[in-house]
């Protein structure tokens, strides 16, 4: 019984997910109502950060959620190109299931059920009611329609009438709740804007929720809902009362810290091997720890003590443990699990380019990697993409490991002038990191020869990796880039040129507040260009709306 | 005020230059111990079991157990069903309690092993071992099988070096890894603290050496072997921890005085509360990879020895291939060291082979790297006192 329900709903749910952007298409022919512009399938730890926020940080959540997929530098732009596969489905079908258990079950019923059935053996409508209205709103992030409301109640009242249990129905309507589109998917709606003719504007709800993913990568909070719910989001003293109020709360750490985990690319973690025989040291404890490490530094630092976020380059502050003590061969002067930590100058180590994170995964299984270390800081930090090699190239000279210094072995290979013009761009900085092998511990010889780490990077000279973490640090593309990834982050999107006047504006504000990321999230999410609406190809000026909607899509759900 | 410091810097500087210099930078190097085992000289070519310089007929070999139990008055029916797998009375991990009843009268060889006959074991009957000269008379013991040197005191091996417990290449007995595995998983650890007063680490005359208990797990590599320049805090023990006076030639480092001292039992089968080692003595060496290698030496009470493998019944015997109370002879027969000068030897001669490699070491509060070698003992909570040992009088009919 209980499976029949569910199977009605779980395939009309994918196949919902599937047309969405047919569907869309379609409203568009009536401009004059709100339609999607935008679809994107909640990350892992947006799922987790929303379950969490609703239910509790002690719901368990024991799944293997699909990769995500990287497009113009960020996870967050390819979300936009993500669906749902039978096993992914398979997978947040049995999370709904197992997530919807613990709320009902008899230690949290009490305080997240909150009201009781006149007997727990029939169907309560209105308790029903109330629980799927409540928790409906926070997990759409938006009011759930009535289509959506009577659809629960339907599935509640069926599940209980099956096995006699008022709450294994109850169940079985928040399991409904937890595997719907709407949902999984971030759906961004527009509508046309009333104060500006013919424009459109992304609805209440939609500017909420981009608020509270940049922000706090969770769904919104109930004040929030509320702004969006009587349209005052809309207003701009209101809009940065808002962004005031959230860029101060301690959530904000969890916005940053999933923006930082996308834009540094630690999804490279998955699939990182390093050879045992080459760097025993390595493990997956020290993985995981880098990883922690990193983001750790990069949240004091930008958060917590509200630097300049260029001194991700070149601040000896971090945190380790001591797993990644004995990778940096320091000793661990603590009891705790972590400890904050200052490398010493001697150490060469300054910046997060020196730890074992970045060290490691742009390095070979067996060897450091130049080349792969200077294409991601040219990728990463200064937004300038390195195209892929040609297919023919002779890989022959760069992998006789056992020969010299890689920068000589470099030279050799940049004979090939088909190869030298990348290098010559990407090289000069990660030959400045070779003083870090493959897992990023300190060295000064390569198969018994001195390790060189000067460099000469666009016409500009400094030595190791203390003399890149200054050059970078001035490079006025690192902050430029700051801005491009934190707004295309936010929009889900990859900027192009009619953004360029905008994030030239954002940079200079950026700038202006010395390099604070916090201010630098406010500014974006304050400003009306987070918010610009495209008008998309074959729809004409926005009619004049009948009305101000506050709720969108209103049709919209697996009925 | 300022200015008056400016004036008497010039003067405290000459003062400086005037001054005794100190003569010598002390150095400190720290290790934790990754492997432990007793120091048994493997004298075949290759295999486990093989003939060898060390026991010229091999391992000792498995026992008829069927044929030793009618030794020791049961029938022939009685015996097989005794071993039969199908008896009941058979436990998953002691095997058949009736196979300790083959003493004089049904008494128990594991609680009274000289109620039975001495079934004999094949002893050590090479020449050389692997140890310390612990009397400093060369010209008893064995002749060190690395180093060439004679005298080495190392009886336990020569009364037990041919059991399969103890025989194999390095690292390679049954005995040594059913130890060193639980320690490298993380069970326990043991650091080492080598303290010189000089400014030459490969040659001080002035060494003390630390060995103390820390309750930081090791951690593997990757591919297996301990993780290098961890670290490790030291965890004070009431007992457990060994201070020895040294000095380091050519980086071998060794005693310049025995010391009574406990550690953590490393011996399989062993009472985990300590292992008393008398007149201890270290010859440890540095390695140019940065490790250190050699032996912890001394006198250790036997008796519990025995005790500790009676402990785990008839399947320890079966495993290793011995009947036991070969081991409790053997071992009472090439006893040598009585802590009271013409009293009963209840001490043998043994070494443990020790490969140690280079870790942080820091004080119980972690606040500092540790600078100096000295007594834990007073810093460490109470502790229970160690259990007495066995006296050999319970366990020998002639004292009943």
């Amino acid at each position: 019984m209980c499976a029949a329900v569910f199977g009605v709903g779980t395939v009309g749910a994918v196949a919902v997910t599937l047309q969405s952007p047919a569907i869309a298409q379609a409203r568009q022919a009536t401009a004059a109502e709100p339609f999607a512009v935008a679809v994107r399938r909640l990350t892992e730890s947006q799922y987790r950060n929303i379950v969490a926020d609703l239910f509790g940080a002690d719901i368990t959540m024991n799944a293997r959620f699909e990769p995500e997929m990287r497009e113009e530098g960020l996870q967050a732009i390819g979300a936009a190109q993500l669906s749902v596969t039978t096993s992914g489905f398979e997978q947040y079908f049995a999370l709904a299931n197992s997530v919807s258990a613990q709320v009902i079950d008899a230690k949290r019923r009490e305080k997240l059920v909150g009201c009781q059935p006149a007997d727990p053996k029939k169907v309560d409508e209105a308790c029903t009611r109330a629980v799927v209205t409540r928790y409906g709103k926070g997990l759409f992030r938006r009011p759930l329609t009535e289509a959506e409301i009577a659809t629960r109640l339907s599935i509640a009242a069926k599940g209980t009438a099956g096995v006699g249990d008022y709450y294994e129905g109850l169940r079985l309507a928040l399991a409904s709740l937890l595997m719907d589109p709407e949902f999984l998917f971030r759906v961004e709606s527009a509508e046309p804007d009333p104060a500006r003719r013919g424009q459109y504007r992304l609805d209440a709800y939609t500017k909420a929720s981009r608020l509270s993913f940049l922000l706090w990568n969770s769904a919104p909070d109930a004040e929030l809902l509320s702004v969006a719910e009587k349209g005052d989001i809309h207003k701009d003293a209101v809009l940065k009362a808002q962004v005031a109020r959230m860029v101060a709360s301690p959530k904000v750490r969890d916005g940053a810290s999933a923006f930082f985990t996308d834009m540094l690319q630690f999804d490279h973690f998955d699939n990182l091997t390093k050879d045992a025989a080459t760097y025993p040291k390595y493990s997956q404890k020290v993985a995981d720890s880098a990883r922690e490490q990193t983001l750790r530094t990069v949240l004091d630092l930008t958060v917590d003590q509200n630097r300049d976020y260029r001194d991700v380059f070149t601040s000896n502050e971090t945190f380790i443990n001591r797993a990644l003590a004995a990778v940096y061969k320091v000793s661990y002067p603590s009891k705790d699990p972590w400890t904050k930590y200052t490398f010493p100058a001697s150490s060469e180590r300054s910046g997060i380019l020196t730890q074992v994170t970045f060290l490691s995964l742009f390095s070979h299984p067996a060897a450091s990697s130049p080349t792969k270390r200077g294409v991601k800081i040219h990728e990463i930090f200064m937004c300038e993409p390195t195209p892929e090699p040609p297919a023919d190239v002779d890989f022959s000279k760069v992998q006789a490991l056992d020969k010299g210094t890689v920068r000589v072995r470099l030279l050799d290979h940049m004979q090939n002038e088909g190869c030298a013009s990348c290098h010559r761009r990407s090289d000069p900085p990660g030959l400045a990191l070779e003083r870090f092998d493959g897992l990023g511990q300190l060295r000064t010889l390569e198969n018994g020869a001195p390790i060189d780490v000067s460099a000469d990077f666009e016409g500009v000279k400094f030595t190791g990796a203390t003399g890149l973490g200054k050059y970078l640090r001035d490079d006025k593309r690192i902050p430029a880039c700051l801005v491009r990834n934190v707004y295309a982050y936010g929009v889900g999107k990859a900027p192009d040129e009619r953004d360029e006047d905008y994030l030239d504006d954002q940079t200079k504000a950026f700038a202006k507040s010395g390099y604070r990321f916090k201010a630098l999230l406010a500014g974006i999410a304050s400003s009306a260009g987070f918010f610009k609406v495209e008008q998309p190809k074959g729809l004409g000026p926005a009619n004049p709306p009948k009305a101000v909607a506050t709720a969108r899509l209103s049709q919209g759900g697996p009925q | 005020m300022k200015r008056a410091l400016m004036n008497t810097a010039p003067i405290a500087a000459v003062v400086m230059l005037l001054a005794p210099q100190a003569a010598h930078a002390a150095w400190t190097k720290t290790y934790v111990i990754e492997w432990i085992e007793h120091a048994s000289y493997y004298g075949a070519k290759g295999g486990m079991i093989d003939p060898g310089t060390d026991c010229s007929k091999g391992t000792n070999p498995e026992p008829n157990w069927v044929q030793m139990l009618i030794n020791a008055g049961y029938t022939k029916e009685e015996a097989e069903w005794i071993r039969n797998p199908a008896n009941p009375e058979r436990s998953a991990v002691s095997g058949n309690p009736k196979m300790a009843f083959r003493g004089k009268n049904r008494a128990s060889v594991y609680k009274d092993p000289e109620t039975y006959p001495d079934p004999g074991i094949l002893e050590v009957d090479g020449d050389k071992a692997e140890g310390i000269n612990l009397d400093g008379d060369a010209t008893n013991g064995f002749i060190n099988a690395i180093t060439g040197e004679p005298g080495v005191d190392n009886k336990f091996y020569k009364a037990l070096g041919c059991w399969k417990t103890f025989r194999g290449p390095k690292r390679m007995s049954s005995g040594a890894q059913t130890v060193n595995d639980p320690m490298r998983e993380g069970s326990w650890t043991m650091v080492i603290v080598v303290r010189g007063e000089g400014n030459d680490p490969m040659n001080d005359d002035k060494v003390q050496v630390g060995v103390y208990q820390s309750g930081d797990p090791m951690i593997k590599t990757g591919d297996g072997k301990i993780v290098e320049d961890f670290t490790f805090t030291i965890q004070p023990h009431a007992r457990n921890e060994g201070v020895f006076p040294a000095r380091v030639k050519n980086g071998r480092i060794t005693s310049t005085a025995p010391v009574d001292w406990m550690m953590r039992d490393p011996s399989p089968g062993a009472v985990r509360s300590g292992l008393e080692i008398l007149k201890g003595q270290i010859d440890l060496t540095m390695q140019p990879d940065g490790s250190l290698k050699g032996y912890f030496g001394g006198y250790r009470p036997w008796a519990p020895v025995y005790f500790g493998w009676a402990g785990f019944g008839q399947v320890n015997e079966v495993l290793t291939w011995i009947d036991l109370p070969a081991a409790w002879y053997a071992m009472k027969r090439h006893a040598d060291y009585a802590p009271t000068p013409g009293g009963e030897k209840t001490h043998i001669s043994f070494a443990l082979r020790v490969d140690a490699v280079p870790a942080f070491v820091r004080t119980p509060d972690a606040k500092q790297e540790i600078a100096e070698v000295r007594s834990y003992k007073a810093e460490a909570p109470a502790t229970p006192p160690a259990a007495a040992p066995r006296p050999l009088a319970a366990a020998t009919p002639a004292a009943r």
